[in-house]
């Protein structure tokens, strides 16, 4: 008898004694947190895990595979769709200020809200939803989660499948800011050195080069290969460590002023579509503090507009030689 | 009737696998009764005679379990990679979705020819059990998923696919194929674990199908397919609505079928493990634990289908030979078994169909169904000629008789009903033309 009642107390405390240090520290622990995030412009997992349930976060998703949000997110992770929800689906844009307002009062996202975001491919279209949410004055609030899913994964941290329910926010959108935004005829102007400005091409090398003009199986192609005169070619791929977090700032630092790039000029961040690119917008902005602005025009605006200087290193005609 | 059975059992390997107990080769003369032709419901010897059981039954075992070992082991060490617990659920997901069909010989056109010749509305039934209980997890998943189905999203990767007359001659050509080749997609792959000699053609010419789909894709497209509406019935009704709506029809088409229902047989108090492993399973068993799989499998990985991969690969192999579309339009815009190029060695479908067959292969072992054969001319020839239909009908029509019919019909998709009807249809068709010109049994 005496022995049961031990068991049964053992496992009681196994049960409860986990949580109960957890409890106590949260208060203590919470603000201290909270502020050590808002200096930096990435959240780690574990930071993330500790503060799932703060009462001023949002946690919001940006995956290009359908599905997989709603296979297991992160908990109480809201779901953005980056090609419907994010962008004009009929014409090439940003989304508009009324569909931007629709969206972060959806997502109960406001200007003192602390935004997560994170997503699947090293969080390519998270730091694409950055950019956009930057656009419209979200800049300092809104975090990308170092790692993005697949670290999160990786660490085998919790998923959960359902909704999050989140009070709506009175968010309004005034008119997109252009300062992180560079059109064709900024790029033109620096590619006909009218301009003193340097072009970040994060396409691969074989891209860059002219040797094909889109990675195999894209259908959105330019009618011309090769690269915008004055462009140095980083692809995106070097800023991130093999567990998908990014590279510190010392490094990423050198790597980019091993090819020039050291902030002392304003920077365009450029590649096919310009969502890659905002991966690269996202370090030199964000956590090298450079000036810098992506190209969403990018390689599938210039390489078919006609008339203007291409630099093609592999002499490609047509796709061909 | 007597002539039939025997003759059905020499020239068609649909249902000429008879499943006797226990890997006895099944007499003609049992096959005469009307329950006989499913034989594991039909009164079986509680106890077949013991020297027949017994030869080669502890060889055939050791092979199954070494079978089941494995696929064990590869699900275990796929699961150790990034991202391999979706291909580790995928194969475990596949073995069981073999297991079943194998055990309860889930077969679309079995149970429709069981039906129309012979009157046995047992296997239909299974297939709207299956549907039933799909719809209702379905609905579960996609209520979580979607808490409001009337925008313009449609949930993730549910096979939801355009309605339109391309729709059902697809449907109409894949139910050609199952008549004439003697089975559909997903029943070819278990019966290529049980040995049957009409498989593997029918499966080389489901790829072939395949790559006729796509030459005739373009064209299709732009005539009819881009203009087609992809209707999804929670976007109009709710999940409520679509649901009842959902079950009031298959409640309507098990009505009738209930009414014909053979006089229930004597039971026998028969060993679990000979239940299990070697009689039949009753095909309604079959159908909840198909719905069950599918709601499970659309809530961990995707919609369960089973040409993804054939496309996939028919795709690449075409791509190869230089002899596909330069575009394929809009096709990897719609949802379905799409037939996305494949980058990758091991893919979740993949991995899927090897399960599903190497689960059969195993489960047909354990109750002496493993019958290789030497195929006839005529085998090799129907199961061509009914695979080309069948790959091309799953082709067009974003899937087969699993994807497009099982997953669409579950999803709340009209384009599963209208898949369904136009496959039913072209299997009776077929076979009723085929019977009378005395090509088909």
């Amino acid at each position: 008898m005496l022995r049961k009642s031990a068991f049964l107390f053992a496992v009681a405390a196994a049960v409860l004694l986990p949580a109960a240090p957890a409890a106590a520290q949260e208060p203590a622990t919470k603000p201290a947190k909270e502020s050590a995030a808002n200096s930096s412009p990435l959240v780690s997992t574990e930071w993330l895990e500790k503060n799932l349930d703060a009462k001023n976060l949002r946690i919001v998703e940006v995956s290009v595979e359908p599905g997989v949000f709603e296979r297991g997110h992160i908990p109480n992770a809201q779901n953005v769709a980056w090609h419907t929800d994010l962008v004009e689906t009929v014409s090439r844009d940003i989304a508009s200020p009324d569909k931007f307002t629709a969206l972060a009062r959806r997502l109960g996202v406001d200007r003192d809200t602390t935004v997560v975001l994170y997503g699947d491919n090293n969080n390519w279209f998270a730091a694409w939803g950055a950019w956009v949410f930057a656009q419209y004055g979200l800049t300092d609030n809104v975090k990308l989660l170092d790692g993005g899913r697949k670290k999160w994964e990786a660490e085998k941290r919790p998923l959960d499948t359902r909704t999050a329910e989140v009070p709506a926010s009175t968010f309004t959108a005034q008119a997109p800011s252009g300062k992180l935004r560079a059109r064709f005829a900024d790029v033109l102007a620096v590619a006909k050195k009218e301009r003193d400005e340097q072009i970040l091409d994060i396409r691969s090398p074989d891209e860059f080069s002219g040797k094909i003009i889109a990675p195999a199986g894209i259908q959105e192609l330019a009618i011309r290969a090769g690269h915008i005169p004055g462009s140095v070619n980083i692809p995106w791929a070097k800023a991130v460590n093999p567990d998908g977090t990014l590279k510190s700032k010392e490094e990423l630092k050198a790597l980019y002023a091993a090819a020039g790039i050291d902030g002392s000029k304003p920077i365009i961040t450029s590649c096919r579509i310009g969502e890659r690119s905002s991966h690269s917008w996202f370090v030199l902005s964000r956590i090298l503090g450079y000036d810098a602005r992506n190209y969403d025009g990018s390689w599938t605006e210039y390489g078919n507009a006609v008339g203007v200087p291409v630099v093609n290193l592999a002499g490609t005609v047509w796709g061909g030689k | 009737m007597k002539w039939q059975a025997n003759r059905h059992l020499r020239r068609s390997d649909a249902l000429a696998e008879p499943v006797g107990s226990l890997g006895i080769a099944a007499k003609p003369a049992r096959h005469l009764s009307r329950a006989s032709l499913v034989p594991a419901l039909a009164p079986s010897p509680a106890g077949p005679a013991p020297g027949t059981v017994a030869r080669g039954k502890p060889l055939r075992a050791a092979l199954a379990s070494l079978v089941a070992a494995g696929l064990a082991a590869a699900a275990w060490r796929l699961s150790g990679g990034a991202g391999g617990t979706r291909l580790a659920l995928s194969l475990v997901f596949g073995a069981l979705f073999g297991l079943v069909l194998q055990r309860s010989r889930f077969c679309f056109y079995c149970q429709w020819r069981d039906f129309l010749v012979s009157g046995d509305p047992r296997g239909m039934l299974g297939i709207l059990a299956a549907l039933a209980v799909g719809v209702a997890g379905y609905a579960v998943v996609l209520g979580a998923w979607m808490p409001d189905p009337s925008g313009t999203r449609l949930p993730p990767d549910a096979h939801i696919a355009p309605v339109g007359p391309v729709l059902a001659l697809a449907g109409l050509a894949f139910g050609a194929g199952m008549a004439i080749s003697g089975s559909c997609i997903s029943a070819h792959l278990y019966r290529l674990g049980e040995g049957s000699p009409t498989a593997p053609f029918a499966l080389l010419g489901t790829g072939l199908g395949f790559v006729l789909g796509f030459l005739t894709w373009n064209p299709l497209y732009l005539a009819s397919l881009s203009e087609a509406p992809v209707l999804w019935l929670p976007r109009h009704l709710g999940y409520a609505g679509s649901l009842a709506l959902s079950l009031a029809l298959l409640a309507a088409l098990a009505w009738p079928l209930l009414r014909r229902l053979p006089a229930p047989e004597p039971r026998h108090a028969a060993d679990p493990l000979h239940a299990v492993f070697v009689a039949r399973w009753p095909v309604w068993f079959g159908g909840l634990a198909v719905g069950a799989l599918g709601t499970l499998s659309y809530l961990r990985i995707g919609p369960l289908g089973v040409t993804a991969e054939i496309g996939g690969r028919s795709r690449q192999a075409a791509g190869a030979f230089g002899i596909l579309p330069e575009r394929l339009e809009g096709l990897d815009t719609f949802r379905g078994c799409a037939t996305a190029l494949r980058d990758a060695v091991l893919t979740p479908n993949g991995l899927f169909i090897g399960g599903l067959v190497l689960a059969s292969f195993a489960a047909a072992l354990v109750a002496g169904q493993f019958r290789p054969a030497v195929p006839s001319r005529g085998q090799v020839f129907r199961g061509l000629a009914g695979g080309v239909l069948l790959g091309w009908g799953a082709m067009t029509g974003l899937g087969c008789s699993v994807g497009t019919l099982l997953s669409g019909i579950m999803a709340g998709a009209v384009s599963g009903w209208v898949f369904g009807v136009a496959m039913f249809a072209g299997a009776a068709g077929t076979l009723w033309a085929g019977r009378r010109l005395g090509a088909l049994a």
